[in-house]
């Protein structure tokens, strides 16, 4: 609950999960190109998550392992988890693993989450205090958002930090005073 | 309860650490008489001429730019001082030499306002930013090392060095702490959950953040309130959303 008005948290409920519906549904337009307004039991569409949930409650759909997390992913990231491209499986990678791992019913989606995101942080660490900010530039593409703020928080405060160090006035004129009026006639 | 984990840290700026670190109580030696200054902080004075007296640093630095008196720079700022603690930094990889909690911020105030009262200032100054930069590199070497806790324990930690690594740290482990284990918390009203969980974790957090609890400067209360605001937020994740 804490989380409601969380931007990233609503973003992360965007994503898209394959679900099986149980009963038919009419008057609903979920796949853009059939014809009919409804669907029919055992189909197989994709819906975004927060819908699935409620679905899910309501026992209508049953959700399968969406593709971000798929075997292939999974042989990636145990080779080496360090230049996977999560950022293109979905931007939102841990979170939406944290919030489709009760759905699905799959423990191992935690342990794969967690030993992907140890790996990766060492590398985040190491890059974001010492790197200037060009070399790194492809590494960034490949983090997710959750990893984006964490390596922006250590270089927006290193930066501050050599800032301060430089030296510079204490008290800073404020942009309002700076500009010369000219009296009004 | 819609506002209420705030998932950005608060931090503080340089500028703020350095205020905070204008605190500290440093030798002066006054050339003028004056009565004694009664601040809220506390009486400073009677300060009469040559004679050694203990003021906070902002007033040092106020007295000083007016030409009023002399600074005279602490113990640990000497060279054979420095030297040693450069020494013996370089030397052990995992501790941290026990230095003022606020050296950094002292030696560039110092720096920049009384510069003809410090013995070999170009030595002295090069010799901090050593110490700082062969500091900062095990800070980030034994950050590396922790992965899967929730509790990370560095003593000897100056406030300087706190505050470049906070929001990092800060973000970092809440997220091994929230992939870490999401089944062992049990599904109760979150209030309590959240207030016995606090309590089972505080005192093994105290310790453990040592450096960190008391570099952020918050009393005991406060950080009570902003460790159960952040860490209630997970304990909500649990819980489906129910319209």
């Amino acid at each position: 609950m804490a989380n409601y008005y969380n931007i990233d948290d609503i973003l992360a409920e965007e994503e898209f999960v394959p679900v099986v519906f149980h009963k038919a549904a009419n008057g609903v337009i979920i796949d853009p190109s059939s014809e009919t307004n409804s669907v029919e039991q055992g189909a197989k569409v994709e819906l975004p998550l927060w819908l699935a949930q409620e679905l899910y409650l309501r026992q209508a759909i049953s959700i399968s392992v969406p593709a971000c997390f798929s075997q292939r992913t999974r042989l990636e990231i145990q080779a080496d988890a360090a230049c996977v491209d999560l950022k293109s499986r979905s931007q939102y990678f841990y979170e939406f693993g944290c919030k489709i791992a009760p759905l699905v019913g799959d423990k191992t989606i935690e342990i794969l989450l967690l030993s992907a995101f140890k790996i990766r942080y060492k590398e985040i660490l190491t890059k974001a205090y010492t790197a200037v900010f060009t070399t790194t530039s492809k590494f960034l593409t490949l983090l997710t958002k959750e990893e984006t703020n964490l390596y922006e928080a250590a270089q927006a405060s290193m930066a501050a930090f050599k800032k301060w160090r430089m030296g510079g006035p204490r008290l800073q004129r404020a942009s309002v005073l700076g500009r010369k009026r000219k009296p009004l006639d | 309860m819609a506002g209420q984990s705030d998932p950005h840290i608060s931090i503080f700026s340089a500028e703020e650490v350095e205020f905070m670190a204008e605190d500290e109580l440093i030798e002066i030696v006054p050339n003028l008489r004056m009565d004694p200054l009664n601040f809220i902080c506390g009486d400073f004075g009677p300060f009469l001429p040559q004679i050694a007296t203990q003021v906070p640093f902002w007033l040092a630095v106020a007295l000083k730019k007016r030409g009023k008196c002399a600074i005279r720079p602490p113990q640990w700022m000497s060279v054979e001082n420095l030297t040693r603690v450069l020494e013996r930094e370089r030397e052990s990889q995992g501790a941290f030499q026990v230095l003022p909690f606020h050296y950094v911020e002292i030696s560039r105030l110092l720096f920049d306002h009384a510069r003809d009262d410090i013995p070999d200032m170009y030595m002295v100054r090069s010799l901090i930013e050593d110490i700082r930069d062969v500091r900062i590199h095990k800070v980030e070497t034994s950050l590396e090392k922790f992965s899967g806790t929730s509790a990370v324990k560095i003593p000897n930690l100056s406030a300087m060095e706190v505050n470049i690594i906070r929001p990092f740290v800060g973000r970092a482990l809440q997220a091994f702490y929230k992939h870490d284990n999401p089944e062992k918390i049990p599904d109760v009203d979150r209030a309590s959950s959240a207030q016995t969980r606090a309590a089972n974790n505080e005192p093994r957090m105290d310790s453990g953040i040592g450096g960190l609890k008391v570099a952020m400067s918050l009393p005991d209360d406060q950080w009570y309130q902003w460790f159960l605001t952040v860490f209630s937020s997970f304990f909500a994740l649990q819980r489906p959303l129910r319209r």
